[in-house]
C-alpha cells in the first residue's frame, strides 16, 4: 500500500549567516494511509515544521514532499492551494472556526471553497460520530471549548481528505473534551480508513496513535508502533527528550 | 506610560496616514481657498490704488435705478455729467488738475470669426482716448498711434489679440449703436506690462466718438476726476465738488473709488473662495467620521493594551489624555501638511488666475488663515476622537486578562435616539417648510442636520438587514457569503464608514433631484404656456445693450407664415418704489405667445402712460386696477403709469408689461427676446431661414425656438451640477479613504480567520472577492443611505423654494450612475486590504496570536 503522505530527505533551514537555524535535518517519513501518525517531540525539535512542510503550509529548502501520489514540493502558491482543498484537512489548537458562520456552515466550509457538494450520507455519519446534530445551526461563540475543536473535527473529516493534520488537537481543552476528541480521531481512523498526523507533546495523547514518531533537534530518533502512554513516556525518558510546552 | 502610548500611535502608521489624508485634503483646499482669496483681493487693491494715485476725487452722475448684476452691467453709465457740469469743476479751488472722461459698458468688438468676443464676466469697456498719452500715469501705447479720426480705434492688447487684429486692420464694433466699421490706430495696454486690470476688454475712440456710442450723446462725461493740489486732503477736495455739482452727483475720494472699483470685481471672487472653503469644510466634516472610526478601531484593537496599564495602576484620566494626546498630535500634523499643500494651491491657483488677466503678487498669507486653519484640522480630530477616548478610558483592569473581542453593545439606544433626532428634524422642516425660504433657513438647515446626524445613528442598526439584502446577489458562492456576513459583523464600524460616503451622496442626489425637478419645471411650463414656435434670443453674455432693434418686428410680421410675434424688451427699473425688471411688449400679442389670462382688469395693447402688472407684483405692493405706479428708468425721468390690468398666475410672464413707447429711458434701446407663432408648423423651417436671414448681420442674436431655449437653460444647470459633482467627488474620496481603512483594520484583526480559509484551501483571487464583496457593500450601504437622504434632501428643496415652477422628478438614471460609482468605489478601495489579504503568509496567519 502507498503512503498517504511522504518526506524525503527533507531539510528546512530558516534565516542565513549567523542567523542561520536548521529546524529539519534531513528527516524522511512515510505516512500509512489509513493509520493514526502521531509526531512527539521537544521545544524546538521541528515537529511543528515538520508536519507545515508535509501538509504544504511551508516549504522545504531540500528534498521532496508527497502526498498521496502528488508532488508538493515546487508547487506554486496556486498548486498548493489546490492541492490543500482536495488532498488535506487541518485540525488547529485553537480551533480556528469562522465567528459568521454557524457550526454546520463551518463544517461544509471547505466543500464549500472547493465548490464541490457534501455526500449527504458521509455528512450524517460525521456530524453523528462527533455528536453535534443539536448544535448545527449554533454559533462557535455559543459552544464550548470541546464542542467547538469537535466542529473543527468534523469540518476536517467532511471532505474525507486524503489526510488529516492535527496540530495539538487537545492542547487549549480540559482533559475530558481532549480524550473526546482523540476517542473521536481513532475512531475515524479505525472504521473509515482516515488517515490522520498528529502534532502533540502530551504522551496520553500519542497513546492513541498506531505509530509514535520521536523528533529530536531536526532529526527522526525513534518510534514506536501500537503504543501505550507509559511506553511513550519510557520511551521519552530513554531518548532524554524533555517535552516542552506546546510551541 | 506617554512614551509607550505614543509608541502604540505610531506603531499602526498606515491607518494613522489614512485618516490624517482626510484632514489633509480638507485643510488645504481651505487655506488654499483663503489663501488665494488674499492674495488677489490684495493684488486687486493695490491695483486700484496705483490705477487711481491720481485721483483724488471723482464726480459721477447719481442714479436712482441700481445697476445690474452680471455680464458687465455694473460699469454701464446710464447717469452723464453734462459738459456745464464738467466746466464748473474746471476753476475748483485746490485742484490742481480736473480730467472729464468718457469710459462705459458695452464696446463689443466683432473677431476675425464674425462673433462677438466673448467676455466670461468682466466688462467690455469703451471710452475716449487720453488727451496727452504720455502723460497718462497708468496707460500707454504699445504699437501705432492714438485714434485722430471718428472712424480709428485704439484697442487694449489683450481685445486685439483675442479679436486677432492688429494694427492697420479694419475691425466692426457694437456699441449702444448697431455694428459700425473702425480701423485700428494702435494697441494699448497698461504701464508695467499688464494688458488688463481684471480681464475687461478696452476699445478707445476719439472723445466725441466715444460719447456718441457710449454714452448715448456728444458733450457728456461719464466722470471727471481731480486731482488735488498739494497741501489739499481728498476729503476737503470732495467736500468743494459736492458743493460745486450740488445733489444731483455723487463725489467719491480717490479711496473710496478704488474700494468701489475693487469691491464690484471681488464680490465674484468671494464667491469662489467661500465655495472653495465650503468644500474644504464638508472634506474635514467627513474625515471627522474616518477619525472618529479609525480611533475606535485602534482602541478596540488596543483594549488588552490599555488594560494592561490600567493594572500597572495608570489611572483614567492619564489613558483619556494620552488617546486624545494622540489625536491632537494627529491632527495637528496633519493640518500643518494641509495648510502648506494649500499655500501651494492657493499659489497655483493665484497664478491660474493671473495667467486670464487677474493682478496677483506675492502669496499673501494672514496669520489668521494659519491660526483658522490649524485650528479647525486639529479641533475637528480632537473632538473626533473625543468619544472613542472615552471608551478608552474606561476599559477596566480585567480586560487584560479577557479575550479582546467583545460582543457588540446592543444598539436599541442608539437606533431610539436616532430616530427621536429624525423625527425632530422631519417636524423642523414640516412646521417652518412652508414659509419663504429667507424666513427659515435656520430651520431648514437645522431640520436637515437633525435628520442627517439622526440618520447616523440608526444606520448601524440598518446596516445587517441592508448589507444582508444587497449581498443576497453575491450570495450564491462562497467568498461572496463569507464576505456579506463580514459586513454584517460589526454594524457599528460598516455605519460609520459607510455615513463617511453618506455626506457627499446625500449632497449630489440633493442637488441631482432639485436640477432634475427644475428640468421638468422649465419643460413643463414651456410645453403648456408657451403658445410660441420661434425665438430671437440674444446672447445673455453680451450684456445690457445688446439686442436687436424692436422694429424689427415689422419685417418678421411681413414674412409669410408668421401668425403673431411680439419682441421683448426688458429692464431694471424702479417701479413703486421697487427696485423691478420689466418688459416693453405688445401686450396683445404676449397674451396668445404666453396664454395670459386677466386676473382684474383686461389685457390690450398698452396705450404710453398705462401698465399691466404680474400677479406677484400685484400682490407685492397691493397695486388694484386704477391705480398708479412711478416708473424710473436708468436714463429717462420719472413717469406715472396707470394698472389697466393684472395678469392671473403665469409661469412666463413673471414681470409688469409696459408699453414700448415708454422704454426710451431703458438702458438700451434694443429688444433682447422675440416670440414667434407660425399659422402652421409646417412654416416652422422656412420662417426660421427668413429670421436668419433678417438678423444675419447681428452676430449677439440667433434663432432658436423652445425646445433649443430648453436646452440652453439646463445645459447651464448641468454645468452647474457637474461643478457640485467634482467637489463632491473630494468627499467621496475622503470616504473611500475611509473604507480602505476600515478594511485594513478587518484584515489585521482577522488574521488567523483569512489564515484558516487559505489553510483549508481558500485561493488569493477568491480571497481578494471576499474582501471586496464587503467593500462594495459597505459603500453600496453608504450610497443608498446618501441616495434616501438626498432625495429626502431634494424633495424639501423643491417643496420650500416650490411654487409650480419646479415640477419634482427624480433623477433615476442619476441614481443609478451614483450606486454603480458606489460600486467603483468600493472595488477600488478594497484594492489594497484585498492585496494585503491575499498576500498573507499562511503559516504565520494561523500561527499568530
Amino acid at each position: 500500500m502507498s503512503a498517504a503522505a511522504r518526506a524525503v530527505d527533507v531539510w528546512k533551514v530558516y534565516g542565513v549567516g549567523e542567523a542561520q537555524v536548521i529546524a529539519l535535518r534531513g528527516v524522511s517519513l512515510e505516512v500509512e494511509r489509513g493509520k493514526f501518525t502521531a509526531i512527539m517531540g521537544p521545544s524546538g525539535s521541528g515537529k511543528s515544521t515538520l508536519m507545515h512542510c508535509l501538509a504544504g503550509l511551508d516549504s522545504v529548502t531540500r528534498g521532496q514532499v508527497m502526498i498521496g501520489e502528488a508532488m508538493v514540493t515546487g508547487l506554486s502558491d496556486a498548486g498548493l492551494t489546490k492541492l490543500r482543498r482536495e488532498k488535506v484537512g487541518f485540525i488547529f489548537q485553537q480551533f480556528n472556526l469562522l465567528p459568521t458562520l454557524t457550526a454546520e456552515e463551518n463544517i461544509l466550509l471547505p466543500l464549500a471553497i472547493a465548490g464541490r457538494k457534501p455526500d449527504q450520507e458521509w455528512y450524517q455519519t460525521v456530524i453523528n460520530t462527533v455528536g453535534l446534530a443539536d448544535r448545527l445551526s449554533h454559533r462557535p461563540s455559543q459552544l464550548s471549548g470541546g464542542q467547538q475543536q469537535r466542529v473543527a473535527c468534523a469540518r476536517a473529516l467532511a471532505s474525507r481528505p486524503e489526510v488529516i493534520f492535527a496540530d495539538e488537537p487537545t492542547g487549549n481543552l480540559d482533559s475530558r473534551s481532549g480524550a473526546d476528541i482523540l476517542s473521536f480521531l481513532r475512531r475515524s481512523v479505525s472504521e473509515y480508513g482516515q488517515t490522520i498526523v498528529m502534532v502533540t507533546h502530551d504522551a496520553n495523547a500519542a497513546s492513541y496513535a498506531d505509530r509514535v514518531v520521536f523528533l529530536g533537534d531536526g532529526r527522526i530518533v525513534d518510534e514506536l508502533h501500537s503504543p501505550t502512554a507509559e511506553a511513550v513516556l519510557d520511551k521519552i525518558k530513554s531518548l532524554d527528550l524533555t517535552v516542552g510546552a506546546p510551541e | 506610560m506617554l512614551k509607550a502610548m505614543l509608541r502604540g500611535l505610531f506603531a499602526h502608521k498606515l491607518r494613522l496616514i489614512l485618516s490624517a489624508l482626510a484632514i489633509i485634503l480638507g485643510t488645504a483646499f481651505m487655506s488654499a481657498a483663503f489663501v488665494s482669496g488674499d492674495t488677489i483681493s490684495k493684488g486687486f487693491t493695490d491695483l486700484f490704488s496705483t490705477i487711481n494715485e491720481d485721483i483724488d476725487a471723482q464726480v459721477t452722475a447719481k442714479s436712482d435705478v441700481p445697476s445690474l448684476e452680471g455680464g458687465g452691467g455694473e460699469a454701464l453709465v446710464t447717469k452723464v455729467v453734462p459738459q456745464d457740469v464738467a466746466d464748473k469743476l474746471k476753476g475748483l479751488d485746490g485742484a490742481e488738475s480736473v480730467t472729464p472722461q468718457v469710459v462705459s459698458d458695452g464696446a463689443r468688438v466683432i473677431g476675425k470669426d464674425g462673433k462677438v468676443v466673448a467676455s466670461n464676466g468682466p466688462p467690455r469697456l469703451g471710452g475716449a482716448w487720453p488727451a496727452n498719452i504720455n502723460e497718462d500715469p497708468n496707460l500707454e501705447l504699445r504699437l501705432g498711434t492714438g485714434p485722430t479720426a471718428p472712424d480709428q480705434v485704439v484697442l487694449s492688447a489683450n481685445l486685439a489679440k483675442s479679436a486677432g487684429v492688429t494694427v492697420g486692420d479694419k475691425v466692426e464694433i457694437i456699441t449702444l449703436q448697431p455694428r459700425r466699421t473702425f480701423t485700428v490706430s494702435g494697441i494699448s495696454g497698461y504701464k508695467g506690462g499688464r494688458d488688463s486690470l481684471g480681464g475687461e476688454t478696452f476699445v478707445y475712440f476719439t472723445l466725441p466718438v466715444a460719447q456718441e456710442l457710449m454714452l448715448g450723446t456728444t458733450g457728456v462725461y461719464s466722470n471727471v476726476d481731480i486731482k488735488a493740489a498739494p497741501g489739499v486732503s481728498q476729503e476737503t477736495l470732495k467736500q468743494r465738488a459736492q458743493a460745486v455739482v450740488g445733489d444731483g452727483y455723487t463725489v467719491r475720494t480717490g479711496e473710496e473709488t478704488s474700494q468701489e472699483q475693487a469691491s464690484g470685481i471681488q464680490s465674484f471672487l468671494s464667491i469662489f473662495s467661500t465655495g472653495l472653503a465650503v468644500f474644504g469644510f464638508l472634506a474635514l466634516f467627513t474625515g471627522a467620521f474616518l477619525i472618529f472610526n479609525t480611533f475606535s478601531m485602534l482602541i478596540a484593537q488596543r483594549t488588552r493594551e490599555l488594560a494592561l496599564y490600567r493594572s500597572f495602576g495608570a489611572n483614567r484620566g492619564q489613558v483619556l489624555r494620552s488617546v486624545l494626546l494622540e489625536s491632537l498630535l494627529l491632527g495637528l500634523a496633519a493640518s500643518i501638511v494641509g495648510l502648506l499643500i494649500g499655500f501651494g494651491l492657493g499659489w497655483l491657483l493665484t497664478r491660474l488666475l493671473r495667467s486670464t488677466g487677474f493682478p496677483g503678487g506675492a502669496l499673501v498669507i494672514s496669520p489668521w488663515v494659519v491660526i483658522g486653519t490649524l485650528f479647525a484640522g486639529t479641533i475637528i480630530t480632537v473632538l473626533s476622537a473625543l468619544a472613542p477616548a472615552l471608551r478608552a478610558s474606561r476599559v477596566a483592569p480585567i480586560e487584560a486578562m479577557r479575550d479582546a473581542a467583545k460582543p457588540d453593545k446592543p444598539l436599541r439606544r442608539l437606533t431610539t435616539f436616532g430616530l427621536i433626532l429624525m423625527a425632530v428634524g422631519i417636524a423642523l422642516l414640516i412646521l417652518k417648510g412652508t414659509k419663504t425660504l429667507e424666513d427659515n433657513v435656520l430651520t431648514l438647515g437645522g431640520g436637515c442636520l437633525f435628520i442627517f446626524i439622526g440618520a447616523v445613528m440608526v444606520a448601524p442598526a440598518l446596516s445587517r438587514p441592508i448589507t444582508g439584502t444587497i449581498g443576497k446577489l453575491v450570495d450564491w458562492a462562497t467568498p461572496g457569503r463569507l464576505g456579506v456576513r463580514n459586513t454584517g459583523r460589526n454594524p457599528r464600524r460598516t455605519a460609520l464608514t459607510a455615513a463617511a460616503l453618506m455626506i457627499g451622496v446625500t449632497l449630489a442626489t440633493g442637488a441631482g433631484v432639485f436640477a432634475s425637478s427644475v428640468k421638468a419645471g422649465l419643460s413643463d411650463i414651456f410645453a403648456s404656456e408657451l403658445n410660441a414656435d420661434l425665438i430671437l434670443q440674444t446672447d445673455f453674455t453680451a450684456g445690457p445693450t445688446a439686442g436687436f432693434q424692436p422694429a424689427l418686428m415689422d419685417q418678421v410680421r411681413q414674412i409669410p407664415g408668421v401668425s403673431t410675434a411680439a419682441a421683448l424688451q426688458t429692464d431694471g427699473v424702479k417701479l413703486a418704489n421697487r427696485d423691478e425688471f420689466v418688459v416693453a411688449t405688445d401686450a396683445k400679442a404676449a397674451q396668445t405667445l404666453f396664454t395670459l389670462e386677466p386676473r382684474e382688469g383686461e389685457i390690450r395693447e398698452l396705450n404710453s402712460g398705462e401698465i399691466i402688472l404680474n400677479d406677484g407684483f400685484a400682490t407685492k405692493t397691493g397695486l388694484k386696477v386704477g391705480d398708479t405706479a412711478t416708473m424710473q428708468t436708468a436714463r429717462g425721468e420719472a413717469k406715472d403709469l396707470k394698472v389697466i390690468g393684472i395678469l392671473a398666475s403665469s409661469q412666463v410672464v413673471t414681470n409688469p408689461l409696459i408699453s414700448p413707447a415708454d422704454a426710451s429711458g431703458f438702458r438700451s434701446p434694443l429688444a433682447q427676446q422675440a416670440y414667434i407663432k407660425v399659422t402652421d408648423p409646417a412654416q416652422i423651417e422656412p420662417v426660421r431661414t427668413q429670421l436668419k436671414t433678417l438678423v444675419a448681420d447681428n452676430p449677439e442674436v440667433s434663432v432658436s425656438d423652445p425646445s433649443a431655449q430648453i436646452k440652453q437653460a439646463t445645459t447651464f444647470l448641468d454645468l452647474m451640477l457637474n461643478v457640485l459633482n467634482v467637489l463632491l467627488g473630494l468627499t467621496i474620496l475622503v470616504a473611500v479613504l475611509g473604507v480602505i481603512n476600515t478594511l485594513l483594520l478587518s484584515v489585521f484583526e482577522r488574521t488567523r480567520e483569512l489564515g484558516l480559509l487559505r489553510a483549508i484551501g481558500m485561493n488569493r483571487s477568491r480571497m481578494g472577492w471576499m474582501i471586496t464583496v464587503e467593500a462594495v457593500l459597505i459603500s453600496v450601504f453608504g450610497a443608498l443611505l446618501g441616495m434616501v437622504l438626498g432625495t429626502a434632501l431634494g424633495i424639501t428643496l423643491v417643496k420650500i423654494f416650490g411654487g409650480n415652477f419646479l415640477k419634482l422628478t427624480i433623477p433615476w438614471g442619476y441614481l443609478i450612475a451614483t450606486l454603480v460609482l458606489a460600486v467603483i468605489a468600493g472595488l477600488i478601495a478594497a484594492l489594497l486590504p484585498a492585496w494585503r489579504a491575499a498576500r498573507l503568509n499562511v503559516l504565520q496567519a494561523i500561527a499568530y496570536e
